[in-house]
């Protein structure tokens, strides 16, 4: 809590901060400059890091490959590194300039890993980590950070939510999914910030994603489904630079469906209903609807700084008009980092991050369907073709099969959907050397975040024509507040070197959201802005939450010789929302490194230039416990009595005592193997997780007497299981020509060990409302989460099925569609759904090439998933004989045409059964560019230190066998629990899109 | 130097004490409940809401009771298996209709329970206290004896729950017994309850003696269900009851509140939140594609077969009132005969028009609607007391008397005098008389939601599913079929339920 006494330290806190900053450099230190340049070819390297030996100190070179740093005595020993080159490292000594030549090889052993606070040499790390490099972030041009990281991490599963939306929610998962109920996406660091979120691609310096316990545990009870750490571009002391750069792409939908035409649709509709009327027009409804996309991304930064002051400001403006009518996304984000070294011995930063993020929507991924609710893309695909937009009178057409709903073109023309975010986000730290080794760091953070969720549905549509307009707004904010403080010791001790962290982290969020909403407008231009237009007030509702979490971490890492490595780390947390009887939750988690290599036996080896074995356990946790969700409660219901709305209020919870977080135990083994001085490097990890209190809404006895008889207990246990590769080649290293290539593939196997009720089946139901369908999905012990569950669809029915005794409900005569009577006791019900297909994919990969030849560049880069089924709804719902269909049904069985699996032309229940499961394996050229820097001597001319132009196309060739619109789905993720199990499922997603991309790099 | 060092220390560790405890706002502590009156009142309100919700009034129950009955068939062949297994005699223990009707019943005893447990925590007025959880009595009595009537023996709990572990291996009260406590409970209601409640929606002494006599009825005890039935009309006036001159006003929404028929409703606003306030049965019966409504029309998911239509005399208003025969292409275009009905999934039958006629205001084909659903009329109370007489001692004027009461009520044609339907015959014989009691019944009560119980009451279900019967169905089995299996997941959770019902 902030008292006032609080506040009060608080802010001599920051006043002494400010005095501080205001201190002089102290004078025994001096300046030493000079400049980085690739043994090959002479020319500077830019971002080169030199470090000084033993600390964490250090600047990076500028874009000739420039630096200047401040050391303190004659004994300091500089580390030169740089990626894909081999490192170095000068005793100082009197001299003041120091130009220094790096040669092509064993390089990236020398890379710097950001590790939850702190960093390590990658030699040195125990634990499993990937890097991702902003050339990587940014290859193509992506609204958020989280979409850059497909396919560029072994085991980070990254997919879009909704095709190609703009501002589609991206799901991530590192090594599979651990948890079923509980949130399962990874924890974001920004900069140190626990629980932000990313920056723009383009002021990512590198993500770190930190995968297995030994890495994760310093994050205790939020490390269980991996943490990525995001660093954001800084300034470097130097003369100023200014980078500009512009892209812009167009786009189109990278698949349609193939619907009947109106002639086709009238001869297959009469099968039907013979008095079916045909209409007059031809409409294909999704050119209706689909238009040509369009990006454009601009972002402008300025660095630079003395050797006290550095900084980092951009601003990046991100628009897009999306390839549906009526859809569009406009961004605007700036971002600012200040760092001072005021003296030798004290350094203070401050990270500025504002975002504002509006989007324009259309509806899609509908969960209903039915009556005046079906979204934009389904209803193009199910909509009659021989209806134009308009009718006669000029009123917009309504569908003439099936339900009624407004035609594609209405939907996504009349209705508003307006989402505007904005995030505002200060982080400040202050890290002080006490005494040689011995550094105190405290960081001081303050988020906040608004959401506004603004929908009108106007009288033009079915939905609101009788309510004459409905609108509504939904307001939330959450205000997060960070304060950390550690420790770090760095001596030699006994054989070995020894680092020590520990520290204490308070964190505490508040979140308010409240919904405002009538209906009955005069007219409907008011939108959802006038709601007091509205002769019919609904109900408004708000909620407010708190909770607040205060943890103490620690790691201690040892390294004997730089052979031998050991890291242990724990975390304890205490979080407000756990239950009473577990307030405080402990992670622990140990590691050991052997760096082979260094033994006397491959010292001097040429071939293996790097080998380590390394292995961790650990465990981390998921404390997706909501604030109050351990307490009784009684809540509010809507009740009416003699049509007058009353209080109401009805028991809806119980008292948990005994509710915890969920705990993840992992193993990870791993192998780093460099050959020829780094041209070949190899990692490969296994791992072994067994995910046990899994929080699960445990059905309680349905007489218990409260509406919705669950609660939350800690019951299921999930195992996942995997190995990762990731190989980086230098193919080919010539002074005019080098290929290098990054290849990442991760097989995961997730599988359910325990659930409630003694293991009984935990089935539920996804398919849209209007489908009328129960149970699609089936949790079952010894099977993946999300299997799909239905009828085995065995073909078409060819002679009748006369030894059914029972089957209410289904068709038996030819024609009809032939479900398997599994138990084969001639009754075919509902006991003969059985699990038709299971989501999770065998193996995800990534395929990256980048070519260099003189001035040109060149990158492929290839994405794949293999092996994961589709559930399509969107494919059932068009066989229903309630919409338009695919071509299939000119296929359609009749007696004269008896060998298709396409059963006759009716009106069917919508069974969830295999015919509609599909191979959702794919493999998609994501990106394929090239780029050109203008020779250097004329870009020093016009006054540029480098200018690129590129070309690129994104998402051009996608292999795939579904007959889907595109095989990366995943409908009815819209919560924790959806997200987790609801895998494979397509309805009406927004499609992907392909788009061919301009650009420029300017750097001044 | 060393003093800004320390501030720092100090101001960073004193921003994160936190003792870790959650102060929640917005939400109720049941600990901390039942303070007064109003407080109760709004705990008793709670279980007469939860009626309102989808899972039991608003569809899984109304719709279960129509369809089980034969008066009521499939209309959409192609509709969810879960209603045509209710329809045709094929559930099994996990239905989508039994199941939440099974689990929103324990809902509004559970909100009852915690009622009548917190009103004890109140000191005060114990009789004002006592008419408010009187209330509460009602509720619990009201959804055990659709309960015992649907399952037979059931788990009975008549106490608030605070630990899960108190019922998680309770096992079945006997049928019988069940019916001893709802007596109770109804016995209680009747002693408290004002004679005329503010609102229809709340229960009033002639509420419980009504549905005392309706239980009675059931258990074959004719002199009280008479005794209680007669003790009502004998306080019609006093008790603020009596029959509608209009048979249609009874099915208008715009006049639910002025009506004195009701004994009890179930109110619909058109609003829902959530599954509260949640109204399926014009959508439910209405015609599929039909625009006469401004809402739209309905989901032709629960039809009469032709032979309830066509057997019904023509003459009959409220033969009239109960069915809708024309749809619309177009809210002003030429009405289509049922025989023309131009949807691919609503079958050519006139369809019911009670709950879609004059529903509005309503939401999308007639969900939402502004419905007050009258759980028992008047004119059931009528027949009863007919019924019960009859047993009794027949062939007396009194029970004449009591059919044609609502004879005569059918007669006025909104507004206008017919001769059709006709007085009872004077001197029937007991079991001609008991034939045209229940014959009224199935025609007065037509779809609303009583048919079920009156057949399983008087086993009447091999000739009413049976070859000349309105609605033939060739499954139904006597051995099985008066009681429907309770969800199976319960005996997996609980063994002490087992057996569950035939089925």
């Amino acid at each position: 809590m902030l008292t006032n006494q609080k506040i009060k330290v608080a802010k001599w806190y920051l006043l002494g901060l400010f005095i501080l900053a205001g201190t002089i450099v102290n004078a025994q230190q001096r300046k030493i400059t000079g400049k980085i340049t690739s043994s090959t070819d002479s020319m500077g390297l830019p971002g080169a890091n030199v470090i000084v030996k033993g600390t964490s100190t250090g600047v990076s070179s500028d874009i000739d490959g420039s630096y200047s740093i401040v050391i303190s005595d004659n004994k300091t020993v500089l580390v030169f590194n740089y990626v894909g080159y081999a490192t170095k490292e000068i005793p100082v000594g009197d001299s003041n300039v120091i130009n220094i030549s790096l040669s092509l090889g064993v390089g990236s052993l020398e890379e710097v890993v950001v590790v939850g606070y702190g960093t390590r040499k990658k030699s040195d790390m125990t634990g499993s980590v990937s890097k991702v490099k902003t050339s990587e972030l940014t290859a193509y041009p992506v609204l958020s950070s989280e979409q850059a990281l497909q396919g560029r991490a072994a085991g980070v599963n990254v997919q879009s939510n909704n095709g190609g939306e703009p501002g589609a929610p991206v799901k991530i998962r590192i090594r599979g999914g651990n948890s079923i109920n509980a949130s399962g996406d990874a924890l974001i660091v920004v900069d140190g910030f626990v629980g932000a979120s990313m920056p723009a691609p383009e002021d990512v310096a590198s993500m770190d994603i930190l995968k297995d316990a030994s890495a994760t545990a310093i994050y205790g009870s939020r490390g269980s489904n991996g943490v990525i750490l995001v660093t954001s571009k800084k300034g470097k002391s130097g003369k100023t630079t200014i980078e500009f750069s512009n892209s812009t792409s167009t786009q189109q939908v990278n698949n349609d469906l193939d619907l009947l035409n109106t002639d086709q649709f009238y001869n297959y509709y009469k099968n039907i209903l013979p008095t079916y009327k045909r209409g007059t027009a031809n409409t294909d409804w999704q050119s209706e609807i689909y238009r040509p996309g369009f990006v454009s991304n601009t972002q402008l930064s300025f660095s630079g700084g003395t050797d006290a002051i550095k900084y980092y400001v951009s601003g990046n403006y991100f628009n897009q008009q999306g390839v549906i009518i009526n859809s569009g996304l406009e961004r605007y984000t700036m971002l600012s980092n200040l760092d001072a070294t005021i003296t030798s011995k004290l350094k203070v930063g401050l990270n500025f991050f504002k975002s504002h993020i509006a989007n324009n929507g259309i509806i899609s991924q509908t969960n209903s369907g039915g009556t005046g609710s079906a979204g934009v893309v389904s209803s193009a695909y199910r909509f009659v073709p021989d209806l134009g937009i308009y009718d006669t009178a000029g009123v917009y057409t309504l569908n003439t099969v099936g339900d009624v709903i407004d035609n594609p073109y209405a939907t996504a023309v009349e209705n508003v959907n307006d989402r505007i975010n904005d995030a505002n986000r200060i982080n400040f730290y202050a890290a002080y050397d006490i005494v040689k080794g011995l550094e105190f760091k405290t960081t001081f953070g303050l988020s906040s975040e608004t959401n506004q969720y603004g929908k009108y549905q106007p009288s033009t549509v079915v939905a609101a024509k009788a309510l004459k307009g409905i609108g509504s707004i939904f307001n939330s904010s959450q205000t997060t507040i960070i304060s950390e403080n550690y420790l770090t010791y760095k001596t030699d001790l006994w054989i070995g070197k020894f680092t020590a962290l520990g520290g204490y982290s308070y964190q505490k969020n508040e979140f308010e959201s409240s919904t405002a909403a009538a209906s009955g407008f005069v007219t409907d231009s008011f939108s959802y802005h006038n709601l007091g237009g509205g002769a019919i007030p609904i109900k408004p509702q708000s909620n407010a939450t708190t909770s607040e979490l205060a943890s103490l971490f620690g790691r201690i890492n040892y390294d004997i010789k730089e052979k031998y490595l050991f890291t242990f780390t724990g975390r304890r947390d205490g979080s407000s929302s756990f239950s009473k009887n577990y307030k405080y939750g402990f992670f622990p988690s140990g590691a050991i490194g052997w760096n082979v290599n260094k033994e006397s036996f491959l010292e001097n080896s040429e071939t293996i230039s790097n080998l380590k074995l390394r292995a961790s356990y650990g465990l981390t946790g998921n404390p997706s416990i909501a604030p109050y969700e351990t307490l009784a409660k009684y809540s509010d219901i809507y009740a009416s009595s003699g049509d007058i709305s009353v209080n109401a209020v009805v028991p809806t919870n119980f008292a948990n005592d005994n509710l915890k977080w969920e705990t993840t135990y992992q193993w990870n083994f791993g192998l780093d193997l460099g050959l020829f001085t780094g041209r070949i490097n190899l990692s490969v990890d296994y791992y072994m997780s067994e995910t046990k209190d899994l929080l699960f809404s445990k059905p309680l006895p349905s007489y218990i007497g409260i509406p919705n008889p669950v609660q939350t207990q800690n019951i299921g246990e999930l195992e996942n299981k995997g190995l990762e590769f990731s190989l980086n080649t230098k193919n080919i290293i010539s002074d005019s020509f080098i290929w290098s290539t990054d290849f990442n593939i991760a097989f995961n196997k997730n599988k359910i060990l325990k659930l409630p009720d003694n293991n009984a089946d935990v089935r539920y139901a996804t398919a849209p409302a209007s489908f009328l369908q129960p149970d699609s999905q089936v949790l079952r012990v010894g099977q993946p989460v999300g299997a799909f569950y239905g009828y085995i669809y065995d073909g078409v029915i060819q002679t009748p099925r006369t030894n059914l005794t029972s089957f209410t409900g289904f068709e038996i005569a030819p024609g009809g569609e032939n479900f398997r009577d599994v138990n084969g006791d001639n009754i075919l019900n509902s006991s003969d759904k059985t699990i038709i297909g299971d989501p999770n994919p065998d193996f995800i990969l990534g395929f990256n090439n980048d070519f260099k030849y003189k001035n040109f560049d060149m990158n492929i880069f290839f994405q794949g998933s293999v092996g994961g089924d589709i559930l399509s709804y969107t494919l059932l719902e068009l066989a229903s004989g309630t919409a338009n269909a695919t071509t299939d049904a000119l296929n359609a069985w009749t007696t004269t045409n008896t060998d298709t699996d396409v059963p006759s032309a009716k009106v069917r229940t919508k069974f969830i059964s295999s015919r509609f499961v599909y191979d959702a394996s794919y493999i998609r050229l994501k990106n394929i560019s090239v780029g050109y820097n203008l020779p250097k001597d004329f870009v020093t001319r016009i006054g540029l230190s480098r200018a690129r132009f590129y070309v690129s196309a994104q998402n051009l060739w996608t292999l795939t066998k579904y007959p889907g619109a595109d095989p990366e789905v995943n409908y009815l993720n819209n919560s924790n629990q959806n997200s987790n199990r609801n895998l494979g499922l397509d309805y009406g997603s927004y499609p992907n899109i392909e788009s061919i991309t301009l650009g420029f790099n300017l750097t001044f | 130097m060393k003093k800004y060092i320390l501030l720092l220390l100090l101001g960073s560790f004193t921003v994160g004490c936190t003792d870790l405890e959650e102060k929640p706002v917005g939400l109720i502590d049941p600990a901390t409940y039942y303070n007064n009156t109003s407080e109760l009142q709004a705990a008793v309100n709670g279980s007469y809401g939860l009626m309102s919700a989808e899972k039991y009034w608003g569809r899984a129950l109304t719709l279960t009771l129509l369809l089980r009955s034969d008066m009521c068939d499939i209309g959409n062949t192609a509709t969810n298996v879960e209603r045509r297994e209710v329809n045709n005699f094929s559930v099994n223990d996990n239905n989508g209709l039994i199941t939440p009707l099974w689990q929103q019943s324990y809902s509004i005893i559970g909100a009852a329970n915690q009622a009548i447990d917190g009103s004890k925590k109140i000191t005060g007025d114990q009789a004002k206290i006592n008419a408010i959880v009187a209330e509460a009595y009602f509720y619990r009595a009201f959804a055990y004896y659709n309960l015992v009537r649907l399952f037979g023996s059931i788990p009975y709990i008549d106490f608030a729950v605070k630990d899960i572990l108190t019922v998680s291996t309770i096992s079945k009260t006997a049928e019988a017994e069940v019916y001893k406590k709802i007596i109770a409970d109804l016995e209680f209601a009747k002693l408290w309850l004002p004679n005329k409640a503010t609102v229809k929606a709340k229960p009033s002494k002639g509420t419980a003696a009504a549905y005392l006599s309706s239980l009675y009825l059931t258990l074959g005890n004719f002199p009280k269900a008479y005794d209680e039935a007669k003790y009502v009309i004998t306080n019609e006036a006093a008790f603020g009851l009596g029959l509608e001159t209009d048979y249609q006003d009874l099915f208008n929404s715009a006049k639910a509140l002025s009506l004195k028929e009701p004994l009890f409703t179930i109110d619909y606003t058109n609003i829902e939140l959530g599954d509260q306030g949640r109204d399926f049965q014009g959508f439910l019966t209405g015609i599929d594609l039909d625009k006469t409504y401004a809402w739209g029309g309905g989901f032709s998911v629960a039809v009469p077969s032709l032979k309830v239509y066509n057997s019904w005399d023509q003459r009959d208003y409220r033969r009239a009132v109960s069915f809708d025969t024309v749809m619309r292409a177009t809210a002003t275009s030429a009405p289509i005969p049922y025989t023309a009905f131009t949807s691919a999934i609503a079958p050519k039958r006139p369809h019911i028009a009670k709950y879609q006629r004059l529903a509005g205001p309503a939401g999308l084909n007639g969900r939402t609607s502004s419905n007050n659903y009258a759980t028992m009329r008047y004119a059931e109370v009528l027949l009863t007391a007919a019924e019960a007489l009859n047993e009794v001692s027949p062939g007396t004027a009194e029970a004449n008397g009591y059919l044609n009461r609502i004879l005569t009520r059918a007669r006025n044609k909104a507004g206008k005098i017919v001769s059709y339907p006709p007085n009872v015959a004077i001197g029937l014989s007991q079991s001609d008389f008991r034939k045209a009691v229940l014959e009224q019944r199935r025609l007065e009560l037509a779809f609303e939601f009583g048919r079920w119980f009156d057949i399983k009451r008087l086993k009447i279900g091999v000739e009413a599913f049976g070859a000349t019967g309105y609605e033939p169905q060739s499954k139904f089995d006597v051995s099985k079929h008066y009681y429907f299996p309770f969800p199976a997941i319960d005996i997996t959770r609980n063994p002490n339920l087992a057996p569950n019902n035939p089925f």
